[in-house]
């Protein structure tokens, strides 16, 4: 492979070629029908909201809507109680992460850089609650919640998710990268343990955490079969939970329906434009490691 | 490493015997703690609950009667039972071979292609994001018979109507089409991790080797995929086995039963009259009975193969 050759290079410049290979274009016209299959149904889902009943009634209506009012989503809000539902979603959203980013990363600083009795044993407890998951459980901890008296509130919905064993894992790994040094040399400085936590450890960690977060909202979000159960009365229904139903009674119109359908998905992708790197790592290191 | 290890073990037996103050001592048990209340509330106690419960029958979630093995032995009578467990099995079984199949060959194009590769990727992630209700809900209207998007763009190329979700074998392929679409995206880029570990100098190898384009796929690329699979038969099989909230909107386990799948059973007996707690709850230990086999039998056929 002389480089200075010149007829040798013009064989691996292989955009200068003027043949396509069938390969290659075979590959594209695949690639480019599974991501219309992909986002057919949402850009559909998109148009649809903007269409009215009418639009929606004809066997075969035109592809764009006939105006781009935002009608549906006003009347949505106004008419119904959206506001209420996603204001519910938001909250537990919000609260659910924010409290699953604590305690997991407080869990997972000692199974990191502690030496303690009972350290393996915690650590394999974790992990292998991985294997009950909720609709396993689904009777006897909708059980524990009503005893707590936490059935149709919003904590009912916060709390007993939150100690995910994932986030517990990813924060652990990432803590693991972190060198010893520096946490000796805070506890020389005479600071205490939950100092250095707060303000040596925890800094270090907002890729992890980041990646953490993101997917705890993206999961909250969109969560459905535990809020089914907890939340029974109008007054704390999430977004999720409002759509189904009203879709099986059928109490608002498709079109409203579908307006708030757009109103679920946009903000996840919105965020998944802006936090691609972040998923695609944290999916390669949960389910690799 | 090894080295390093004997090296103190024949220097002396415990090389940190300092004492510790018993605040360092008691740390690591207090940071654990938030995390392991509600682990032990909400998790740990409720997987030794459930199987008492499954021992008890109740209407209401009050009122229990102890009843033994009964919930487990009318359960494993009843056909309604069987129906939605094998119904259970054809889904999982559907969704896991055609989510893998799927995955790696857009997983192995996406990696391939120099152009547009993040467009690509992006672009078949998308549907993992979509609230799973409105996955289900959206497609019941892709899907009707009479105006349906999807049998108006069959009707383009001159297929009669097929009824989608009128027809319990129809609905079935229904939700196992519609349940690869939502994960696709997942599992992609878990296989995508995956071939993106392998070390290139591998293929310039086989190249130099005159390995052609398919002996490098099954030489290389699958042999060294097979731990990204693996991890995706395993999640796969979990998803699959717990599928519920998008079928909820999509046939709500219609037409007459056709794709109620065991999470659905599971619900429908705990919540809605007439409510059968312990039936419920024995429902949910034949479940993880099921998945955690599975995953065993995945996981040791895997690591049998690789001898």
């Amino acid at each position: 492979m002389s480089t200075q050759a010149a007829p040798v290079r013009r064989t691996w410049t292989g955009l200068g070629r003027k043949r396509v290979r069938l390969a290659d274009a075979l590959r594209v016209v695949i690639l480019i029908a599974l991501v219309l299959v992909s986002l057919i149904p949402v850009v559909w889902t998109v148009l649809g909201s903007f269409k009215t009943p009418t639009e929606l009634a004809m066997r075969s209506g035109s592809v764009l809507p006939e105006s781009w009012a935002l009608d549906n989503y006003t009347d949505a809000l106004s008419r119904f109680n959206f506001v209420s539902y996603i204001t519910n979603s938001v909250l537990v959203t919000v609260g659910a992460t924010a409290l699953t980013l604590a305690i997991n990363s407080l869990a997972a600083y000692p199974l990191a850089k502690y030496n303690f009795r009972g350290k393996n044993f915690l650590f394999v407890l974790t992990l292998a609650t991985i294997m009950i998951p909720l609709q396993v459980i689904l009777i006897p901890v909708y059980q524990v919640v009503a005893d707590l008296g936490l059935v149709n509130s919003l904590w009912g919905m916060i709390i007993p998710a939150a100690a995910t064993p994932t986030g517990v894992f990813l924060l652990r790994q990432y803590m693991l990268t972190i060198p010893d040094e520096l946490i000796e040399a805070a506890r020389v400085d005479g600071s205490g343990e939950f100092r250095t936590f707060l303000t040596i450890v925890l800094p270090l960690c907002k890729p992890a955490l980041a990646v953490v977060a993101i997917f705890s909202v993206m999961w909250r979000w969109n969560d459905f079969l535990w809020p089914l159960v907890v939340a029974q009365s109008e007054r704390v229904y999430t977004l999720p939970v409002a759509l189904a139903r009203f879709n099986a009674e059928e109490t608002v119109p498709f079109n409203l329906i579908l307006a708030m359908s757009v109103v679920s998905i946009l903000p996840v992708i919105i965020a998944f434009l802006f936090f691609q790197r972040q998923i695609a790592t944290g999916i390669a290191n949960t389910g690799i490691k | 490493m090894v080295t390093v290890a004997t090296a103190t073990r024949a220097g002396s037996e415990t090389p940190r015997r300092r004492r510790t103050p018993w605040g360092l001592r008691l740390a690591p048990y207090l940071f654990l703690l938030p995390n392991m209340v509600i682990f032990g509330v909400f998790t740990i106690y409720p997987a030794f609950s459930g199987v008492n419960i499954s021992l008890y029958e109740s209407p209401n979630g009050r009122v229990f009667r102890w009843v033994g093995l009964g919930n487990y032995e009318r359960i494993l009578t009843s056909d309604e039972f069987w129906r939605v467990a094998r119904q259970t099995i054809t889904y999982a079984f559907a969704y896991v071979a055609l989510s893998l199949v799927l995955a790696t060959i857009a997983a192995v194009l996406v990696n391939q292609q120099r152009r547009g590769k993040a467009f690509f990727r992006a672009s078949l992630f998308v549907p993992v994001l979509v609230s799973p209700v409105v996955v289900g809900l959206v497609f019941g209207w892709i899907l009707e018979r009479q105006g349906g998007l999807l049998n108006n763009m069959l009707g383009a190329i001159g297929i009669d109507p097929i009824p989608w979700l009128v027809d319990g074998t129809w609905a079935m392929i229904s939700i196992i089409g519609v349940g690869v679409w939502t994960q696709l995206g997942f599992y992609m880029l878990i296989l995508l991790a995956g071939l993106q570990a392998i070390d290139p100098s591998l293929y310039e190898a086989a190249r130099m080797d005159g390995a052609s384009g398919w002996q490098q796929f099954w030489g290389i690329t699958l042999p060294l995929l097979k731990p990204s699979a693996l991890v995706v038969l395993i999640l796969g099989t979990i998803h699959g086995f717990q599928a519920f909230d998008f079928i909820w909107t999509l046939t709500g386990g219609g037409p007459v039963g056709a794709t109620t799948l065991i999470v659905q059973y599971i619900y429908e007996n705990g919540f809605i009259s007439p409510i059968r707690y312990g039936t419920a709850a024995a429902g949910g230990v034949i479940l993880f009975l099921a998945v955690f086999t599975l995953t065993l039998v995945n996981w040791f056929l895997s690591r049998g193969k690789e001898d």
